[in-house]
């Protein structure tokens, strides 16, 4: 504590000095080299799976095994793309819908909840943001089982609707919105409530637009929260034809386990996508991730 | 109660300045709106929410399972009797015969020993890892950081289903690599062995737990790279003209600087560690010999397969005061350690 204290009181000095030279080259040498082996490492897992995909039944099951394959085939690929018990294209689309419509309704009911709480004042407005906050403390496990036999009793089991509708409003979200919109003016809607403006018209046409970034964000975050979700859409969903995409993967190499060259085909193929897409995006998802240091 | 918040229709105090044409005619469209997007929400959220929390409390009290009748409301009563707090009083039997106690005193055991494991481990990780990448050329950064991140983007099946391969004991990776190192065929029955143990942990536990890590680390290693970059240059410039070495410069400088968020992102990886559940229940699904069987999975288990779900409220309720309690602590341990 008392070194920081002394370099804060030498801070000012410092600015006007050039920068002094950094760590020795072996230093540095070894730095890279740690880097490298940890890199390659933590890769190593994802080419193992990829590779396992191309492998022959015969030579996936090899002792050794190898790394890379010898003899490169798609027949996994063809395997699973005509596997009639596999429709590939339904569990996209199911998984789809509830993530598309959890980002939706997420980002409709945050971003209006959060105008409120942010710009409004009312009575019982502390009771209900600090109620929903402390939901953000509930583990699922414990909502989980109430909310089967509500959805039991909706007849919503086994419905793609019943994984959208338990998590319509998102405290997170509504917190995240709230700060946002916070620090937009108030003076801009005032005047636009001067002007005759509607209260949706201004959330529309004027905090909306203002924190755009905030929602791709929370769009983006919502998203894969969502399409990665395994235990409450495990439970909801109980015909594989409902099912999304990480429930019949596990299914499928339940059912496979013998073959692992078609089990990492299947990996590949409902992984791949979409964490391509979250590769390229992952610059808001970290964003995401780092402005609130919440999950 | 939150259930009556958004209803409340008292008049609004009437902000006094500045002086308003007709603040009544302006106010009557806010009210209205926040009517119109409150109640709603209240309904949504006493439905939704406050039931599902108030049903947990009362499932905790009763022998109940979805399969009986029962009677009144929501099944709980006839045959599925109210039992008190017998569901509390039995978990915390340490002599009890019953196979659910057993089951959940072990499976709190293996929770903690797996939350416990993963916390100095993700931190010995993540944060030398933070600073080394931090400290390579600026071009390189994004592209290591992407790597070790690559994971936590991935869903948590799709890692499990590829470690299983990586771990399997003949056709493995892990298996295949240590053969190489040390020469001779390796067959290590990373997840099934029961037998196996390291320092007297479970080698299926520690698998899992490498699994885990590998999903993990990337979280809160964006975490504490924003942290560094959040660190005033000047302040490790200091350090370096007043004639620190670079272990020095991190101990003195970087890290009780860090300290704040090092807290926070020690809670939030033991919140989630304790209520792992998807590695678990594709890995292993508790085995072998229930050496993972994690607290989330018994409940899961108990609630759905075995359908007392009576007895898994109150199990999940034990959780719940868990995670409070990491909470709190955190709360108190920030309000006091966050100055610098």
């Amino acid at each position: 504590m008392a070194t920081v204290a002394a370099a804060e009181r030498s801070e000012s000095a410092i600015t006007v000095v050039a920068p002094p030279r950094r760590a020795v080259p072996v230093g540095r040498l070894v730095l890279y080299l740690v880097l490298l082996i940890s890199g390659v490492v933590a890769a190593l897992p994802f080419f193992w799976m990829v590779f396992g995909s191309f492998k022959t039944g015969a030579e996936i099951r090899q002792i050794p095994p190898t790394f890379v394959p010898e003899t490169w085939t798609l027949d996994n690929y063809r395997t699973i793309l005509q596997d009639p018990e596999l429709p590939l294209t339904t569990f996209y689309r199911n998984s789809l819908f509830v993530a598309v419509m959890n980002v939706i309704t997420t980002l409709f009911m945050a971003s209006l909840l959060g105008y409120i709480f942010a710009k409004y004042r009312f009575r019982g407005r502390q009771v209900m943001f600090w109620y929903l906050m402390a939901l953000m403390m509930v583990p699922p496990s414990v909502l989980m089982i109430p909310n089967y036999l509500i959805l039991s009793r909706l007849g919503l089991l086994n419905n793609l609707w019943g994984l959208v509708i338990t998590v319509i409003v998102d405290p997170f979200a509504v917190f995240v919105m709230r700060q946002f919109i916070m620090a937009l003016p108030d003076e801009q809607i005032e005047s636009a409530r001067i002007d005759g403006a509607s209260e949706f018209r201004i959330y529309r046409t004027i905090v909306l637009p203002q924190v755009k970034p905030a929602l791709a964000t929370l769009g983006l975050l919502t998203f894969m929260f969502n399409w990665n979700a395994y235990l409450w859409p495990l439970i909801v969903l109980t015909q594989n034809d409902k099912r999304t995409i990480p429930v019949i993967l596990s299914w499928y190499s339940t059912q496979h386990s013998a073959q692992l060259n078609l089990v990492m085909a299947a990996a590949v193929l409902m992984v791949v996508p979409v964490l391509v897409f979250f590769l390229f995006t992952q610059r808001w998802i970290v964003a995401g991730l780092t402005l609130s240091g919440g999950k | 109660m939150a259930t009556d918040t958004g209803v409340a229709t008292a008049p609004r105090p009437v902000p006094p300045a500045p002086p308003r044409r007709s603040s009544g005619g302006i106010e009557a469209p806010q009210r209205r709106f926040r009517w119109a997007v409150l109640s709603p929400t209240v309904l949504y959220l006493a439905f939704f929410t406050l039931l599902p929390l108030v049903w947990v409390f009362a499932l905790s009290m009763f022998s109940y399972s979805p399969r009986r009748e029962g009677a009144g409301i929501g099944g709980l009563g006839g045959d599925n009797p109210f039992v008190g707090l017998d569901n509390f009083k039995e978990m915390f039997n340490f002599s009890s015969q019953s196979l659910l106690t057993e089951s959940f005193q072990n499976s709190v055991k293996i929770t903690l020993l797996f939350a416990f494991i993963v916390l100095p481990l993700n931190l010995l990780i993540t944060l030398p890892l933070a600073v080394m990448i931090e400290s390579v050329a600026r071009r390189l950064r994004p592209f290591l950081r992407t790597v070790f991140f690559m994971p936590v983007l991935a869903s948590a099946v799709a890692v499990a289903v590829i470690w299983q391969y990586v771990l399997n004991p003949q056709y493995g990776l892990a298996n295949a690599m240590i053969g190489k190192v040390t020469g001779s065929v390796t067959a290590i029955s990373w997840l099934n062995d029961p037998n196996l143990t390291v320092f007297g942990i479970p080698i299926a536990l520690l698998a899992v737990t490498f699994a885990y890590l590998w999903m993990d680390i990337g979280y809160n290693l964006v975490i504490f790279i924003a942290a560094l970059q959040g660190i005033p240059k000047s302040l490790t410039e200091a350090a370096d003209l007043d004639g620190a070495n670079s272990f020095q410069r991190f101990r003195l400088v970087t890290l009780p600087l860090l300290k704040p968020t090092i807290l926070l992102t020690s809670v939030l990886t033991m919140i989630s560690s304790f209520q792992a559940f998807d590695l678990f229940q594709v890995m292993t699904l508790g085995g072998p010999d229930e050496q993972t069987r994690v607290l989330s999975l018994d409940i899961y288990e108990n609630a759905f397969t075995f359908q007392a779900m009576g007895w898994a409220a109150a199990e999940s309720l034990v959780l719940l005061a868990i995670v409070l309690a990491i909470t709190l602590l955190q709360a108190r341990l920030l309000r006091t350690k966050w100055s610098y």
